[in-house]
């Protein structure tokens, strides 16, 4: 029996995987993308929409049949049920989404190991405690740290008051040092926002105080008619509010308030320009007229 | 007494335009004889420019009233459209109501107009729009927001409210010590 008939006639009905380019058409397989610098056929695209869509799916069509053809080219690997090829990595450089965001000033800390030399090491986040056996956190929950607090006997320094509580001294030393720590971070905060801003860091401070102060002044019964005098307090200047002239020239107050109602009318229009439920009768009694 | 500033000449116009559109250019620009806004005691009054300089040299405690009182700025800066504005709107209106002889006490006492009391309504009424409202004979009554379009209206039943009230000639009797 010869079959090569029906074979072919199977074979038939289907478009060619084979297509032809002028310049090799470009791939990025990590991206599933195909990139064809190929000339556009110009009288194809100038003529009637017909061809025009034809041409424009035709070569849609072959694209995306080159990419699938190298796709099938790519080393696969069997699951249970299904084959994966897999991509290699995309090689075209997408730009980014957002700008590359400003470099933040140097803290205090960091200006003074620049200039010492001191280089940031690398270290483990945990230490071995022989005691227990077992390795442990530097800082933080069950971190070594907070071992200070721990012994069940201390030691009285030589010179320290006897009936002090030396576990209450620890715990309060150990406060004052986070607290310092806490104050240290915000100064840095604060001298970073104000060389954001592009003023002196002490000039930003000077101005903060200033502000406080004349906050705090206020915030008396009296508005602190009555509180005393600070060295070098500034002076407070309320806004004082001013109006045009009772009796002015009646043209001007005139075009003064056409340029207002200008304004106001601008806002209306935008929202009443179009009466849709108008517009929309008009529709439909034309529909209705046509029928 | 004094001008309005710019924001409180928008907050004005803003409200009036919600009533009479475009046309408060004709109460700015008036062919027959320059007018202006005037505020005295939070109300603004409409007043001839020769009346206004002559009521100057009385004393801002003294000064009763001058023009015609449009309305009044609440304390939150929002402005309050006074019953005594009402010839310059109905003359300038919109958009406008008439209501059924019937139903014009039930207005003038301080209710909302309701739908079986509308005698006829301008065309193309938006929902929420600054009304007019006259009575049959044409004689403004006083003015509202409308609750409805006017499509909408007709689906309404006629016990359901067509016009807010805002404020109606009744007034000069009810709030005879406050309006003025």
């Amino acid at each position: 029996m010869d079959v090569s008939g029906i074979l072919e006639e199977h074979k038939n009905k289907f478009k060619s995987i084979q297509v032809d380019r002028l310049i090799p058409v470009e791939f990025d397989l990590g991206l599933l993308s195909c990139f064809d610098i190929n000339m556009l056929d110009e009288n194809k695209l100038k003529s009637n929409p017909t061809t025009r869509n034809n041409y424009l799916k035709e070569l849609a069509r072959e694209g995306a049949q080159l990419l699938i053809n190298e796709l099938f080219s790519l080393p696969t690997t069997i699951d249970e049920d299904s084959y994966y090829a897999t991509l290699p990595k995309p090689t075209t450089v997408l730009p980014r989404e957002k700008p590359v965001p400003k470099e933040k000033p140097m803290t205090r800390w960091e200006k003074f190991a620049k200039i010492k030399g001191i280089q940031k090491r690398k270290s483990s986040g945990k230490v071995f405690d022989e005691a227990t056996g077992e390795w442990r956190q530097k800082y933080g929950f069950k971190g070594v740290n907070n071992d200070d607090q721990k012994p069940w006997l201390i030691e009285v320094p030589g010179n320290a008051d006897p009936f002090e509580d030396q576990y209450k001294v620890r715990r309060e030393e150990k406060k004052e040092r986070i607290e310092k720590n806490k104050r240290r971070s915000q100064r840095n905060y604060e001298e970073r926002v104000a060389v954001e801003k592009g003023i002196k860091p002490h000039e930003m401070r000077k101005r903060e105080l200033q502000k406080a102060l004349v906050m705090s002044k206020q915030s008396t019964a009296s508005l602190g008619k009555f509180d005393e005098k600070l060295k070098g307090e500034p002076k407070i200047k309320g806004v004082k509010r001013k109006f045009d002239p009772l009796v002015g020239s009646a043209d001007k107050e005139k075009s003064k308030n056409m340029e207002i109602l200008n304004k106001v009318n601008k806002g209306v229009t935008k929202s009443t320009v179009l009466n849709v439920r108008k517009a929309q009768r008009a529709m439909n009694n034309a529909k209705r007229n046509k029928k | 007494m004094r001008p309005l500033t710019d924001d409180e000449t928008k907050v004005l116009f803003e409200k009036l335009s919600k009533y009479i559109g475009r046309n408060i250019v004709h109460l700015i620009d008036r062919p027959d004889e320059p007018y202006c806004f005037r505020l005295q005691k939070d109300r603004v009054y409409y007043v001839n420019e020769d009346i206004m300089r002559k009521a100057t040299p009385i004393g801002r405690k003294n000064l009763i009233a001058l023009g015609i009182c449009f309305g009044k700025f609440t304390k939150t800066g929002k402005f309050r459209l006074h019953i005594t504005a009402l010839p310059y709107l109905s003359q300038y209106a919109t958009h406008k109501v008439w209501v059924k002889p019937n139903g014009e006490m039930p207005f003038l006492y301080g209710n909302h107009v309701v739908k079986a009391h509308i005698g006829r309504v301008t065309e193309d009424m938006p929902e929420h729009q600054g009304v007019i409202i006259y009575n049959m004979a044409d004689v403004p009554l006083g003015f509202g927001v409308s609750a409805r379009s006017t499509v909408d209206m007709r689906k309404v039943d006629p016990t359901g409210i067509a016009v807010f009230h805002q404020a109606d000639n009744g007034e000069y009797l009810r709030e005879e010590d406050t309006l003025f």
